[in-house]
């Protein structure tokens, strides 16, 4: 309980600081949590350390900033024009500049993974993933297709096939990972799927023999499960390939109770929730109370109002922006507290490594000399959970 | 931590444990640890070898999760990490806290100047040029469904109450009042395609023009006009800008800077961000010869139409000595710096001895202004407002 009361204080801090630089500062918020949770996992007593630099990931958000910019702004007026001209209305310039992102997204996301793993050393020694981040996008896109085009029936091949792919990329100092096991024995973990499409299917007879308030029940029920399912699929094919991975000698016991992370989202999420709403209506209500009484009390007055009549409204707005910046500041921190580090800890605490004896004829791998870190990701913002 | 009590000059003998890291093989050695006082260094004694740590040189590793315990690394060396069970070596090390410096910040630096210079370009430069070539190819219907996107959006973010988008105000004999004036001021003109003009209701004294030929008027504008010539200005005004199609330009130009603004402020603001360049579309400040043309534009409009251009001028003088805050368009125009030279300019349009028409007769303008008075009751639909500040 320690622990967690220092990470919540170390997040509210940070997310602080972030918000008072304007977002500069997450890059020194997203090293330092890193660091906090890195060397809170000690496998055979000895913590993990988190080597990134803020100042890589600055200059790599620099770097994809300069990049994507240039996409961002030209790519999307230029489809928002089309869009408008050809079908009057701007979703087909949202789908399109959607799609465009996805192969950039698998992109970005090994990349990140790399500068993480990469940045990482247990015992001493680096842990290390080889370039390959373009392939990655490849053969995830084409995944992807295979698996819509199967209904999502090949979900769990291309879960296999794409962990097989980064797995085999990254080294444990000189060891390199394996990744054993075939992409059959996923559908296990999807087991929990078949009694949602049962309740589905019931919902649906329900709705169609004119049972609306039943197949509505119903319906809810499968979504809950449905969560459920996807929570399990999540764990229990993360413990399959742990399990199924080795590198020169050593391997991996995942234990993670599918029931137990279910249980973490829930109640840390309900907590963060319950936590935020308090201050979010002790705040809100009054200062709409404010607003609307003030007269002409719009929000937009003040930007175009000239900035010494409208003093009492500028308050106000700053007011407001406080609130939101110190819930957001508040939801973030308490993510941290009651979802990110509960669940971290179970992982790591269900988690052996078997054949320790192997370490020994492991040894140090070279610096990967990859300073964009985690640009790319961060500009897109995936990867937000730590 | 356990104080450490110095007795005499002599600091304390230090005795310790720890695992030593080599950083080449993957496994912890036990190592004994020991201060050489005279040196200044900490003795790490291994089975076969020793290591010595000048104390100055020791850095703790930061933001670590075990408060009790301590790993160490030595300044300029990257790999060898010692692992302490305690922390009772802690007040030893003086620079235990001392910073790392950056690396090649020269690199950093450059990355950051081409990045602001290559959103600077874009946005300034690339996207506004963009969108003025663009703007005049977009076709009719195109040009329309962007306007009625952006006023949907405006409506949004003008609501406080976050449940439905400002209702339009509908009264039928205010409408053809409206119908009336806007007949009134583009007889003649060879408007691109027809006019959508709108009241809302809101308080706000404001008026803007969107691309595809809307026209929107605030409720709080008509309410604060004493005399509809008052309105007419500010709707020549407006027509000028659909002629002209700032309005076009403006939202293609915001399209394109919207979503480089939220790449570089992230996650964090990106929502507020997108919120408040919505409501900056109402206002849109377009260049000054933009404005100027809008000006001169509804100048001869207003003329033609045998209704004074001065009614501007004086309407917002107006304004300004009743209430001493500018508000939407109003400070809008006065923000201006040429603002006195822009109300001289309306005064030097009207001819002294120019003969006006009445812009509406007094049963309509009448029901212009009690065009939201009705709608209430004409849409069931709608609940009644009950809030406080909607007047």
């Amino acid at each position: 309980m320690g622990a967690r009361r220092r990470l919540l204080w170390l997040a509210l801090k940070m997310d602080f600081l972030t918000i008072l630089t304007l977002g500069i500062y997450r890059f020194w918020m997203k090293t330092r949590l890193r660091r906090w949770y890195w060397s809170a996992i000690r496998p055979g007593g000895h913590p993990l350390e988190y080597l990134g630099d803020p100042f890589e990931k600055l200059l790599g958000f620099l770097i994809a900033v300069v990049i994507l910019a240039f996409y961002v702004g030209i790519v999307n007026l230029l489809l928002v024009f089309a869009s408008f001209s050809l079908f009057q209305s701007n979703t087909a310039a949202y789908v399109a500049s959607f799609i465009g992102v996805i192969p950039l997204w698998f992109y970005a996301s090994y990349r990140a993974r790399r500068y993480v793993l990469g940045r990482t050393r247990w015992r001493g020694i680096r842990l290390g993933v080889d370039p390959g981040a373009w392939g990655y996008a490849g053969r995830a896109l084409v995944h992807w297709a295979v698996t819509l085009i199967s209904l999502g029936l090949l979900w769990p091949r291309m879960t296999f096939m794409l962990e097989k792919y980064r797995a085999e990329r990254s080294w444990y100092g000189t060891a390199r990972i394996e990744q054993g096991g075939s992409w059959t024995m996923l559908y296990r973990a999807a087991l929990p799927v078949l009694p949602v499409l049962a309740m589905l299917a019931i919902a649906a007879l329900c709705f169609f023999t004119g049972n609306i308030g039943t197949a509505i029940g119903i319906a809810v029920l499968a979504g809950a499960a449905g969560i459920y399912a996807a929570v399990h699929y999540n764990v229990v094919s993360w413990k399959m390939l742990m399990d199924h991975k080795s590198a020169a000698g050593l391997g991996l016991r995942a234990n993670p109770s599918p029931l137990r992370v279910f249980g973490i989202y829930i109640v840390g999420y309900i907590t963060t929730i319950i936590v935020v709403a308090i201050p979010a209506a002790l705040l809100t209500l009054p200062l709409l109370a404010l607003q609307t009484s003030s007269t002409g009390g719009s929000m937009e007055l003040p930007f175009s109002a000239s900035a010494i009549s409208a003093l009492p409204e500028a308050v106000l707005i700053a007011l407001t922006a406080l609130c939101y910046f110190a819930l957001f500041l508040l939801w973030g921190a308490l993510r941290h507290a009651f979802v990110t580090m509960p669940l971290l800890r179970h992982y790591a605490e269900t988690l052996t490594i078997t054949g320790a004896d192997a370490l020994k004829g492991i040894s140090q791998r070279a610096r990967d000399e990859f300073s964009e870190a985690e640009g790319f990701a961060e500009a897109l913002d995936l990867g937000a959970a730590i | 931590m356990s104080t450490v009590i110095r007795v005499g000059t002599e600091p304390a003998a230090f005795v310790g444990e720890a695992a030593f890291f080599d950083g080449d093989k993957a496994v912890p050695q036990n190592a004994t640890l020991t201060l050489d006082e005279e040196a200044r260094e900490l003795v790490i004694a291994l089975a076969q070898s020793e290591h010595r740590w000048p104390l100055n040189k020791i850095r703790e590793v930061p933001d670590q999760a075990g408060r009790d315990v301590m790993m160490l690394r030595l300044d300029g060396d990257p790999v060898q990490r010692l692992f302490l069970p305690n922390r009772t070596l802690a007040p030893r090390l003086p620079h235990r806290t001392r910073r790392a410096p950056v690396s090649r910040p020269g690199r950093i630096a450059a990355w950051a100047v081409a990045a602001v210079g290559a959103v600077a370009v874009i946005v300034l430069l690339l996207v506004p040029r963009l969108a003025n070539q663009l703007a005049d190819h977009i076709p009719p219907g195109g040009e329309h469904a962007l306007g009625e996107v952006t006023l949907t959006q405006i409506r949004s973010a003008l609501d406080q109450t976050g449940l439905q988008p400002v209702p339009f105000c509908t009264a039928a004999e205010g409408m053809a009042a409206l119908d009336q004036l806007e007949r009134r001021l583009t007889a003649g003109l060879d408007l691109p395609g027809p006019l959508s003009v709108h009241v809302l209701d809101h308080d706000m004294v404001n008026a803007f023009a969107l691309p595809g030929g809307y026209i929107v008027l605030f409720r709080g504008l008509i309410d604060a006009a004493e005399t509809p010539e008052e309105v007419a200005a500010v709707f020549a005004h407006e027509i000028g800008h659909v002629i002209s199609r700032d309005p076009t330009r403006h939202a293609l130009r915001s399209a394109g800077s919207i979503g480089v603004l939220g790449l570089i402020f992230g996650d964090f603001a990106g929502g507020a961000l997108v919120l408040f360049l919505a409501e900056r579309l109402i206002d849109a400040t377009y260049a000054r010869d933009a404005e100027e043309a809008a000006d001169r534009f509804a100048h001869e409009t207003l003329l033609a139409a045998a209704l004074p251009p001065s009614a501007i001028g004086s309407f917002f003088e107006r304004l300004l000595k009743e209430n001493g805050e500018p508000e939407g368009i109003v400070a809008h125009f006065l923000s201006h710096p040429q603002m006195g030279d822009r109300i001289a300019a309306a005064r030097d349009a009207t001819p002294d001895n120019a003969v006006f028409r009445p812009a509406l007769t007094d049963p309509e303008w009448n029901a212009l202004r009690k065009i939201c008075r009705q709608s209430a009751r004409d849409v069931p639909s709608e609940p009644p407002k009950s809030g406080v500040g909607w007047r």
